[in-house]
């Protein structure tokens, strides 16, 4: 099956941040969520697959097509929700399904009016009219229903109620129903992704520092919680990062069943994926 | 692209609606003999002028930029929409003029030929300016565009003016002895001509937002 993401060697540079050698492959199927702390390249990264900026190096295809030499073919099956809604205060939901419906070969109007339903848009009511969760669905029925089979999402959840947020993961986890779709989405929101995504990719100051199933991730990755004179006793090799404070220290742990082997004597907890951007992004280097 | 413009027309249709119910209201008045056919045709400057222009505003204020260029169109389809819906624009305006002109001239109002010389010319300068505001505007964003629009318009007459006044005189008496198909023909070379700098002007956009970041 072709990948449906698959950035190579993707390098971008603005002077004071620069995107550096960014790889990661997103397989049909599959859910990947993009991490990092605001400014670390998530967006960055998502702007070059949508070729919005112009990379300095580098390759992505979507869905097999360059997304810059066969960039109609490769955006044609894909959705995209930033982190606004885009459409003009004075429009109507019925406008949107007008507007987009040229634009794409396989617009399905008939499916943007479930989706309306769905998310109980009123068809008729201006958008400035609706709350932010509102516009949300509206960008999301409107990445939809033209039946992409990729998905970009970046920070589309952001500042949504967790009523209208589980709303939304369950719509991706509908999408990915069929195997040959797949989502990309970038978060904050570090629970939601533990829910949905199968493969993580943390991005950290303008590189990818992990990337991997994400159940590999929270099976191995471990938190260490101990006191300074603990932490002096661990092997520094032992160790990813380390964050120090007066109540005590924290490690973050590459294989956390081997650490306990090694250490009995020490608590290791499984790692979240905030404990993990915490420790790389606030911890320090052994 | 015919997504693109309907979007225009959508998002400016109080506008639009506005714009409309202003010429309705020139075209009784006209018709009533209370106003001359100038105000219409100034009226269809002024439209040709605002309606590109604010339709970039509002894309601004949207981000839409950012939003259509994930489309699966490329970046000259969208900036062709946008040349689309002012070429829509200057012809709905123009049919109205010439509507106009049929109408005070069937009334015995005013002469055919010199109105339509008229709506040609409107046309024809409404349109020039486009041809340089739309690249304006992509580089620079409306707001900032803006001003230039002032200059773009102000400057010939302020030109004109001074050459006026300094004793430089166009003689035009040779349009006197010209058949009126003649003249009319001469006029339509305007709006030509301004067609076809609305191809350069495409151009011209293209190339600036193909080197664009959004």
């Amino acid at each position: 099956m072709t990948n449906s993401i698959e950035i190579s060697g993707l390098c971008k540079s603005y002077g004071d941040f620069a995107l550096r050698n960014v790889s990661l492959t997103l397989p049909g199927g599959a859910i990947m969520g993009l991490i990092g702390e605001n400014g670390a390249g998530k967006t960055t990264t998502i702007k070059c697959i949508l070729n919005l900026i112009r990379r300095d190096a580098g390759t992505i295809t979507l869905m097999g097509h360059d997304n810059i030499l066969e960039e109609r073919q490769a955006k044609e099956d894909v959705g995209v929700v930033l982190d606004e809604c885009f459409f003009h205060d004075s429009l109507r939901p019925r406008d949107i399904g007008s507007i987009l419906a040229p634009a794409y070969r396989s617009w399905d109007h008939a499916l943007f009016r479930d989706y309306l339903d769905k998310f109980k848009l009123p068809e008729r009511k201006f958008i400035k009219e609706f709350s932010r969760g509102m516009k949300m669905k509206l960008s999301l029925a409107a990445a939809l229903a033209h039946q992409p089979r990729l998905l970009i999402l970046d920070e589309a959840t952001a500042g949504l109620d967790p009523v209208v947020r589980d709303e939304i993961l369950d719509e991706f986890l509908g999408f990915i129903q069929d195997e040959d779709h797949s989502i990309l989405i970038s978060s904050h929101i570090t629970s939601d992704l533990e829910k949905v995504a199968d493969y993580i990719t943390y991005i950290h100051r303008g590189q990818v520092v992990l990337s991997d199933a994400k159940d590999a991730i929270l099976d191995r990755y471990g938190r260490l919680g101990c006191t300074a004179a603990q932490l002096a006793e661990v092997d520094p090799g032992d160790l990813l990062r380390v964050r120090k404070g007066s109540f005590g220290c924290e490690g973050l742990v590459a294989d956390r069943e081997a650490f306990r082997r090694n250490y009995p004597e020490l608590t290791v907890d499984p790692a979240s994926l905030e404990d993990i951007m915490l420790l790389i992004g606030k911890g320090e280097a052994v | 692209m015919i997504g693109l413009v309907w979007k225009d027309m959508l998002v400016m249709r109080k506008t639009l609606r506005a714009y409309a119910l202003f010429l309705g209201f020139y075209l009784i008045l006209a018709v009533m003999g209370a106003f001359d056919i100038s105000i219409v045709t100034a009226m269809i400057q002024v439209i040709l002028l605002m309606v590109p222009i604010s339709a970039f505003s509002y894309d601004e204020q949207a981000k839409w930029n950012r939003y259509v260029m994930t489309f699966p169109l490329g970046r000259r389809a969208v900036v062709g929409g946008r040349y689309l819906f002012s070429l829509f624009t200057a012809l709905a305006a123009s049919s109205f003029g010439l509507l106009v002109c049929v109408f005070t001239s069937l009334m015995g109002r005013s002469q055919l030929e010199e109105n339509l010389a008229s709506v040609l010319a409107s046309l024809g300068v409404g349109l020039f300016i486009v041809d340089i505001m739309l690249p304006l505007c992509y580089k620079l964003g409306p707001e900032r565009a803006r001003p230039y629009l002032y200059a773009v318009v102000f400057f010939p007459v302020i030109a004109l003016f001074l050459a006026y006044k300094l004793g430089f005189q166009a003689d035009l008496s040779a349009l006197d002895r010209m058949s009126a198909p003649a003249v009319l023909g001469l006029f339509a070379l305007v709006p030509l001509a301004a067609l076809l700098g609305m191809g350069i002007s495409y151009l011209v956009s293209c190339r600036i937002v193909a080197d664009k970041e959004f």
